[in-house]
């Protein structure tokens, strides 16, 4: 079995369009027992360059060494890096959802042979689990595991086929905070036992809870590669954007304007449910005018469930909605007419449609309440293109052209976009699910200043998010959903306090 | 060989009455085609063309053969193209019903549809809608003022289906319904929570894409054959797929595209003729411009990401 003693790196420069580099003489070096973590914003280059290191792109220039010596980039594949125990596990999951974990480590494995053993498989898979102490149920389809477990299967994947220098593309954007916390376990296991890990990040938090090492990339270069623990969080934010991060102002929001009613109030609301424990069960929450609630939760304890019949996609089985003291039907429009907004972070939920312009993205959500886009049967491209344009222009959108397809925009650019969408008109309430999931700390911040300047504005925002700092940072009450029902929280608890009421153990 | 390619050109543009030919062939693959085309593009895959036509071409004997034999022309032919039109919907729609209130996917219902369709000839033409004579499985002739009208042997028909394209074009990229339509397509989840509904878009979109398939039904019995026998199509429900392929889904595009196979058809039928050729050569070919099409347009998906401004990343 190969052994990594070192990667390095060396003036690594990719341009996939001729003059615009993605990837500018980046140079980054990784030892065994250590965990590099490889920092950027969306579109510094974090995965071009791990993909060159996993040999799925082909750098134009540079040199790479494994264990010391240059390999021949000409032969460079995901081939020959699996053979020089490199080893990456994507953000997407690339397991065969049908088949065991034993199966899975099998599956397309080239050293395998041709026949199935499946009493050898489990062994081995077993083993493998023991020795990095990588806990999964070998036995159990990838289906039936938590996002947390599939993970671990993927890392034991790699680890199966001979990898010791581990890359992680984001692995914490799926998982839970606990599951998030297990992982660090696993990794700095990992580390014990002379791998090498490149952890992938965007949050600061992370990387000062794993990483040794800290490599910052921004727009193609490396600004910065220093030991993690001579770096704040501040240090690391304006080293990642460049530019200075102030904290939120948040406290210097207008004072609560005494309102007579609740701006969103939900009454007895229960539905089915994807799983047991995820189905609602009489639900009852009011958001005031010019407050954020922060609706807290572990996945899968019914969030779906009330984003869905917020969003109006979803049928509840009692209960109803009702928006500044009216009774709302609930649809998409009608709620949409009624004054409450809805915001996700997933691409899909958001209602942004890939393959459509800007334009047409802008357009496609309250379209036909919305007289400005679609009169006598006809759309107003014009008008369209217009009121885009501007809203692209006040959020900061890039490229702010409003004929270009959503798709070749960045995440954080298309989540901007819906944003400006659902923020257009000032809605009384805004439902915000999840909504900086998958944003770099730039986009994520303007996100989060945007659902201050709405609650400074008056309006009512339910922040439903699995991000705890987040919620802490930015709401002023906090509710948490567990087994679909409603906990109040304590003002003032700490993440550890939620986490105990999150889990089921404590809590009113 | 060269022979062969010669019958094959000189049969479907070597004169004018191969030309004449081709057109006619070009007909019922524009209209099924333009079907097939609003149907992928709102993500419903309707493979039932065919039973829609020959539900539409049933539809349209009926009117022509036994409910309005006496009536005159102005009043006829409409009436043949609209219950053409009706019968195609009525199969589509069912399609439709199925998907939208229990989730039955199209793709199965509308091929075993066809099967129905064919049957459902199949049971009228040897029962009720039988000629007189009781020779031969095969209806009455249509009245003359059944017909559609016919410049030497092109029919109305291929006029009307031009216009079709057009207005086609304009409702998918135009109106608001192409739009939900379109965006529907791209993405049924997002769609919904945009608050369009990808069921009722699903139903309204098979039924309107069966009304254009059985339209071309009612055209071929009322423009080409003056009556309907079994084997009235030869497929061309299922070759209109590879027609709105090849045109990329756009309407305007399915014109060449259904010529070019209208070519293919009229061509093959002459080749077989002068030169001996199975017409299953033709098919050869038209899966050979089928790969085509699709090798061309993957390289279109890529053309753009790989030529825009920076390949989206990390995201």
């Amino acid at each position: 079995m190969p052994r990594v003693l070192r990667a390095r790196l060396q003036g690594i420069s990719k341009a996939f369009v001729p003059g615009v580099p993605v990837l500018d003489g980046v140079s980054l070096d990784v030892a065994e027992g250590e965990v590099l973590a490889l920092l950027g914003e969306n579109g510094a280059g974090k995965s071009t360059l791990m993909n060159v290191l996993s040999g799925l792109v082909k750098p134009d220039a540079g040199v790479l060494e494994l264990a010391g010596e240059p390999v021949d980039l000409a032969h460079w594949g995901p081939r020959a890096a699996q053979g020089h125990g490199v080893g990456m596990v994507h953000q997407q999951s690339a397991l065969v959802p049908a088949l065991t974990v034993a199966e899975n480590l099998r599956f397309g494995d080239p050293a395998a042979g041709l026949w199935f053993r499946p009493r050898a498989e489990r062994r081995v898979a077993a083993a493998l689990s023991r020795r990095f102490e990588l806990e999964v149920p070998v036995d159990r389809r990838v289906e039936e595991l938590s996002p947390g477990q599939r993970q671990r299967a993927e890392i034991l994947r790699a680890l199966g086929r001979g990898a010791r220098l581990l890359i992680l593309d984001e692995p914490t954007a799926v998982l839970t905070p606990n599951e998030a916390t297990a992982l660090f376990g696993a990794v700095r296991r990992l580390r014990g036992a002379g791998c090498a890990v490149i952890f992938i990040s965007h949050k600061l938090g992370e990387v000062e809870a794993v990483a040794d090492r800290v490599t910052i990339l921004r727009r193609g270069r490396v600004v910065a590669s220093v030991a993690a623990r001579e770096l704040d969080a501040h240090e690391l934010g304006r080293l990642m954007l460049g530019r200075d991060l102030p904290p939120l102002a948040r406290r210097a929001a207008a004072p609560r304007v005494a309102t007579p009613q609740p701006a969103l109030a939900i009454r007895g609301l229960s539905t089915a449910g994807a799983s047991e424990a995820s189905r609602l069960r009489g639900l009852d929450l009011e958001v005031f005018g010019a407050e954020i609630v922060g609706l807290v939760g572990i996945d899968g304890n019914g969030q779906r469930e009330l984003e869905e019949v917020l969003a109006g996609v979803r049928r509840p089985s009692a209960g109803e909605v009702v928006v500044a003291g009216r009774r709302v039907a609930l649809h998409p429009r009608a709620l949409r007419r009624a004054g409450l907004a809805h915001l996700s972070g997933d691409r899909e939920s958001a209602g942004l449609v890939r393959g459509m312009t800007l334009a047409q993205n802008f357009i496609l959500k309250g379209s036909w309440d919305d007289r400005r886009f679609f009169r006598h049967g006809r759309i107003d491209h014009a008008a369209a293109w217009r009121a885009t344009r501007a809203a692209a222009l006040r959020f900061g959108i890039v490229p702010p052209d409003p004929e270009r397809d959503i798709s070749s925009l960045s995440g954080g650019n298309a989540q901007k976009l819906a944003v400006a969408r659902e923020l257009d008109g000032d809605p009384l309430v805004l439902v915000a699910v999840n909504p900086t999931r998958g944003l770099d700390v730039g986009s994520a911040r303007f996100v989060h200043e945007q659902l201050l300047a709405r609650r400074a504005a008056g309006g009512a925002v339910l922040l439903i998010s699995t991000e705890l700092d987040e919620v802490i940072a930015l709401a002023d009450r906090l509710v948490a959903l567990v087994r679909g029902e409603l906990r109040a929280t304590p003002p003032g608890a700490d993440r550890a306090a939620i986490g105990a009421i999150l889990l089921g153990g404590g809590g009113a | 060989m060269s022979e062969a390619l010669l019958a094959l050109l000189s049969g479907s543009v070597g004169s004018l009455a191969a030309w004449t030919a081709t057109l006619r062939e070009t007909a019922p693959l524009l209209v099924t085609g333009l079907a097939v085309a609003l149907a992928f593009r709102g993500g419903v895959w309707n493979i039932g063309a065919e039973g829609q036509l020959l539900a539409g071409a049933l539809c349209a004997t009926v009117v022509a053969t036994r409910l309005c034999v006496g009536a005159p022309a102005l009043v006829l032919v409409p009436a043949v193209a609209l219950a053409g039109a009706l019968g195609g919907a009525l199969f589509g729609g069912l399609a439709g019903v199925l998907r939208a209130t229990r989730g039955v996917s199209e793709v199965i219902s509308t091929i075993l549809l066809n099967f129905v369709a064919s049957c459902l000839v199949a049971l009228a033409i040897h029962g009720p809608l039988q000629e007189v004579a009781r020779a031969y499985p095969k209806s009455d002739p249509f009245p003359a003022a059944a017909m559609l009208p016919a410049f030497g042997r092109v029919h109305a028909g291929l006029l009307v289906a031009l216009v079709l394209a057009f207005g086609l074009q304009g409702l998918v990229f135009r109106t608001p319904f192409g739009f939900r339509l379109r965006a529907v397509g791209l993405a049924p989840t997002a769609a919904r929570f945009a608050g369009i509904s990808p069921e009722r878009i699903a139903l309204s979109t098979l039924a309107l894409s069966g009304a254009l398939a059985g339209l071309a039904g009612a055209f071929e019995v009322a423009g080409v054959t003056g009556q309907l026998y079994e084997g009235l199509s030869a497929g061309t429900g299922y070759t209109a797929i590879a027609v709105a392929l090849l045109a990329r889904l756009q309407p305007l595009w399915v014109i060449p595209s259904a010529l070019l196979f209208g070519a293919l058809e009229a061509g093959a039928a002459a080749m077989q003729r002068e030169a001996g050729v199975p017409a299953v050569v033709t098919q050869v070919v038209q899966g050979a411009v089928i790969l085509l099409a699709v090798g061309l347009s993957i390289g279109k998906r890529r053309g753009p990401r790989l030529l825009g401004r920076a390949l989206p990343e990390d995201a």
